[in-house]
């Protein structure tokens, strides 16, 4: 595909705005009424879903060019879906973000790069992880587990840990914790340890087709010679790139893939996990943009007037992960759930995505901070989510703004409950 | 091109990262399809846009343009090409960062908001205070303080909460000078909870009857009339716009009432009226209602053909809702008897279809929020309406009708999609003794054929508003300004002497609000251009220009009008 094939998706843009508001009949208060982080940190309307395709449609015509400035507006967004979603209420015939990722395609294409968007990308290539560590060091986060190795050995399962939880110590606990209690449930558990490269999602989210399904390939080849029949991530961004960014470059996965908060569920429902302790914790849940509308599975593509694309066939965010984590949350004694205004398919962003954690590192912190205050509205002690790049972004900006808001993983709830404690066990 | 000095001085005025002249940008801006008649789509790129967040950013923006021979345009939500330039040269003013609900005064039923405030988002908050504040018909993202300054502002509830022109109270208003006026209590610093005083009046100069559109001045801030709501702090929703369910409020019900004749159901509209019952009241036919239970479906049932449309319509014929809110069981039954009582005494039927699956969940926020309208995009890419005036109910209905004929004629030749020709969405206000309807008409902005239709389609309603002594809302538009002008006190001279006294060198862009444009008459059938020059011919004789020298000398120097300011308005 390419900008020229979405020429009828960006005419059909009438301006109306929606894509810079959670859906109308939600609306519940001025205070959280929108939902593009983008628009609101920079205002101009460029800066939303229907500005960047109406600069797409000059851009196509040659009204203008692709400038610094143009490409620095393309990569000031989280690619979070929200303005896809909300459009989507209405119309079914503007797949924005699939323009989106048209145009930074061409930003590469045209050289109109990211400084620090070129660096992830060099850590990519050299240490098959975006955050620039060892390639070696990629399983240390699993020692001690005695996980099977899926280089050498059959697993059932395949967890695949994803680049942050591999790399970031301080939430190893949640990623242990996620393979323990799976463990725990009976599952034939294995990882590709340091063989485990990068998902690919975000090398393709910045426009960087080619090495991006490098990747796909790679990891499509692992999970063929593992034998495995199911693969697992707690990655919400490795989720949605398995779910929507392979078919759509063509690349399947033969088994099938479930992000961590769904086995879970389906280990609570059939008796194989039992949450047992009581928390006495007041919770509120963020939906992860790439674990809701962006995970949502890919419907296949359509070539003809959209207008006539069947409802089954539209991208629009319902088929996201939302009850999974809500029905493990709510089986965890004590724990009360209660929710912001911004869920589900019109969740606000973590900040992190499409590559801003890299190249407006501020900027993202701002959108997590405003997370953190609807958060904060609830009356929540915690913010629980099943992210690592939610939770990297939540923690530090609960930091940073003194925020007494405490971050959890859902594997980390699950485990207290579920598990007994070290302290336990060595009684 | 903006020169550097002006740009430098924009800059100046609201930071560097708050203003632009990057060509794509720009064009982010210029892309407005609806309501747009013209080949490209595109309207004519701003020289800069700026993003005030303060009334004294404003100031500095527009003293910067008349110091540097530029124009400018205030936009907010921004739907439609209205809110582009008409012409080079203009710095565009985005008023997003402006996005404060200032106060929500809940003992004087009040609300102050900046001009990014939109419906949707003042409604949430009102209804957690137990009020209510009127949405336009555009839908609950269009800027209340838009529509209470700069246009008309009709919508579903104007039964219960009129229209934006009656609800607006003080203002804050930049002049194109540059300088602040406050109109109403604000200007004499007594709070905002009056449009005319204590403090200058200046309600029929700054808005008359359709507004400037953006080109007379600034709106800052404007406090809006709010009204009693006896629903729940919010209507608990499941799923998004289309797919969402909400329980309608049991202090609610609905009904759709149809009619054997046109007479009995303008009739029981005015019944309603004089009884004073109704929360919202539209007309829509009964294909528009399926439309909003089965909005999936139905467009592509009707790209199919329209037949199931007429069927629909001639089932339920004349027809319109109304949902009815009360603040009891008691004052809801009462309502409802009263309801019964004039639909039965007009040969109609009111069917209680508030208890019915789609309607029951569906109806309520489409209705009280007007979160629908974009669904009509749904059918052919685009929409426009037959724009007309605000006339007695009966007129109106009429008129509708009119162009139900008139739109067939255009659907035959290929020019529209066929919506079986019957698609009006009328409100009334005023106890009902006024409405306003627009006739939708779908199209394919990308088909050629269909955007040929528009101007020639325009013109049929101006004449047909003529021919059933209506003044067309799309009076807006140049072209029928210039046409009209003449026949209506020649308001547009009055017009441009008011803009003219407040702005000396002439740096709004009164593309909407003064300008005037001859039609394409090669596109028009020479028999309509000789119809419309008979009525000129007789309306010019019957009713004289008044002389526009005569009054607007009254407007003093602090702005304050004489007794011309009721004429504008009037006009």
């Amino acid at each position: 595909m390419a900008l020229a094939d979405y020429r009828d998706d960006m005419m059909s843009c009438v301006r109306c705005s929606s894509c810079k508001w959670v859906p109308f009949n939600q609306m519940r208060s001025s205070r959280f009424a929108k939902n593009c982080p983008s628009i609101c940190r920079h205002n101009f309307h460029s800066y939303s879903g229907s500005g960047r395709i109406n600069m797409g449609l000059s851009l196509l015509e040659n009204r203008s060019e692709l400038t610094e400035k143009v490409s620095e507006i393309v990569y000031s967004c989280q690619m979070c879906g929200a303005c896809d979603t909300h459009c989507k209420v209405y119309r079914e015939v503007i797949d924005i973000n699939d323009v989106l990722l048209e145009l930074r395609a061409r930003c590469v294409e045209e050289g109109e790069l990211m400084v620090e968007h070129m660096v992830v990308m060099d850590a990519l290539k050299r240490d098959n992880n975006m955050l620039g560590e060892p390639k070696a060091e990629r399983g240390a986060w699993a020692e001690g587990l005695e996980l099977k190795d899926v280089n050498t050995e059959h697993a059932d399962v395949m967890f695949h840990a994803g680049c942050r939880f591999a790399y970031d110590r301080e939430l190893w606990g949640a990623a242990r914790g996620a393979v323990q209690l799976l463990q725990a449930a009976g599952l034939d558990v294995g990882i590709a340890g340091a063989e485990e490269s990068c998902c690919g999602g975000r090398a393709f989210e910045l426009g960087y087709r080619g090495e991006a399904v490098n990747f796909f390939d790679d990891m499509q080849a692992r999970v063929k010679s593992s034998g495995a029949t199911m693969l697992v991530t707690p990655c919400a961004d490795g989720y949605a790139a398995f779910k929507y960014l392979y078919p759509l470059a063509g690349v399947e996965l033969p088994v099938e893939v479930m992000h961590v908060s769904q086995v879970f569920e389906r280990m609570v429902a059939t008796g194989r996990l039992v949450p047992k302790r009581d928390l006495g914790l007041k919770v509120t849940w963020h939906d992860p943009c790439h674990l809701g509308r962006m995970g949502e599975p890919f419907l296949g593509g359509w070539a003809g007037d959209k207008r006539d694309r069947l409802r089954s066939q539209s991208r629009t965010g319902r088929r996201g992960v939302y009850d999974a984590p809500r029905e493990t949350l709510g089986a965890i004694p004590g724990v009360e759930l209660v929710e912001m205004e911004r869920i589900r398919q019109y969740s606000w962003c973590c900040g992190a995505g499409g590559g801003v954690i890299d190249a407006f590192p501020e900027y993202a912190a701002w959108t997590a901070a405003e997370r953190l205050e609807e958060a904060a509205s609830t009356g929540a002690e915690a913010l629980v989510t099943a992210c690592p790049w939610c939770e990297r972004m939540f923690a530090d900006a609960a930091r940073e703004t003194g925020s007494a808001m405490r971050v959890f993983d859902l594997s980390e709830l699950m485990l207290e409950s579920c598990l007994p404690s070290e302290k336990e066990v060595v009684e | 091109m903006i020169s550097e000095d002006a740009y430098s001085e924009l800059e100046q005025a609201v930071g560097p990262e708050n203003v632009t002249r990057e060509p794509a940008m720009l064009d982010s801006y210029s892309w407005q399809p609806f309501l747009n008649m013209s080949e490209s789509l595109w309207v004519i790129r701003p020289a800069a846009v700026a993003l005030p967040a303060s009334t004294e950013e404003v100031q500095e923006i527009v003293r910067a343009c008349n110091r540097n021979g530029l124009k400018f345009k205030a936009i907010s939500t921004g739907w439609g090409a209205h809110n582009g330039p008409s012409c080079e040269d203009v710095v565009l003013i985005d008023l997003r960062r402006m996005d404060r609900i200032v106060e929500i005064d809940e003992d004087n039923m009040f609300a102050v908001v900046e001009p990014y405030v939109c419906g949707g988002e003042l409604q949430a908050e009102c209804w957690k205070r137990g009020l209510n504040t009127h949405i336009v018909g555009a839908g609950p993202h269009a800027s209340p303080l838009a529509a209470a300054t700069s246009m008309h502002g009709c919508g579903n509830d104007s039964i219960s909460m009129s229209t934006s022109s009656r609800n607006v109270l003080g203002v804050e208003w930049v002049l194109p000078s540059g300088e602040v006026v406050r109109l109403g209590s604000p200007g004499s610093g007594d709070g905002w909870f009056s449009g005319d005083g204590p403090g200058p009046s200046l309600r029929g100069i700054m808005r008359g009857t359709s507004g400037a559109f953006g080109g007379f001045g600034v709106f800052t801030k404007v406090a809006l009339k709010l009204y009693h709501w006896p629903g729940p702090e919010t209507i608990e929703g499941e799923g998004m716009v289309l797919d969402s369910t909400g329980e309608l409020p049991g202090c609610m019900r609905l009904f759709n009432c149809a009619f054997p004749t046109e007479k009995d159901s303008v009739e029981a509209m005015y019944g309603i009226g004089e009884a004073e019952i109704g929360c919202i009241q539209v007309r829509m036919v009964t294909s528009e209602l399926t439309l909003l239970m089965t909005p999936h479906l139905f467009p592509k049932l009707v790209r199919k053909g329209p037949a199931i449309l007429k069927l629909l319509n001639e089932a339920m014929p004349n027809p319109f809702v109304l949902l009815l809110a009360g603040n009891s069981p008691g004052e809801l039954d009462y309502q409802v008897k009263v309801l019964h009582e004039i639909v039965r005494a007009c040969n109609g039927v009111a069917m209680d279809t508030g208890h019915v699956g789609p309607a029951r969940k569906l109806m309520g926020m489409n209705l009280l929020r007007c979160t629908v309208f974009p669904t009509v995009f749904r059918f052919g890419n685009m929409f426009a309406t037959n724009l007309d005036g605000n006339e007695a109910t009966d007129t109106q209905n009429a008129w509708a009708h009119t162009m139900e004929k008139d739109k067939a004629g255009y659907i035959r030749d290929g020019g529209l999609i066929d919506d079986g020709g019957e698609n009006p969405y009328m409100i009334t206000y005023e106890n009902n003794l006024f409405g306003h309807c627009e006739t939708v008409y779908l199209y394919d902005h990308r088909n050629p054929r269909h955007r040929d239709t528009l101007e020639p389609l325009a013109f049929d309603t101006t004449l047909a508003a003529i021919e059933q002594c209506n003044v067309p809302l799309a009076a807006f538009d140049p072209i029928t300004r210039k046409i009209m002008s003449p026949l209506a006190g020649d308001f547009n001279e009055w017009q441009k002497r008011i803009s003219a006294a407040f702005d000396d060198n002439g740096v709004s862009d009164t593309g909407l609000y003064t300008d005037e444009k001859d039609p394409d008459y090669s596109r028009i059938a020479p028999e309509k251009i000789e119809r419309l020059h008979a009525l000129q011919k007789k309306y010019r004789g019957q009713a004289p220009s008044a002389s526009p020298s005569a009054s607007i000398d009254t407007i003093d120097d602090r702005g304050n009008a004489g007794s011309s300011a009721g004429e504008v308005d009037d006009a």
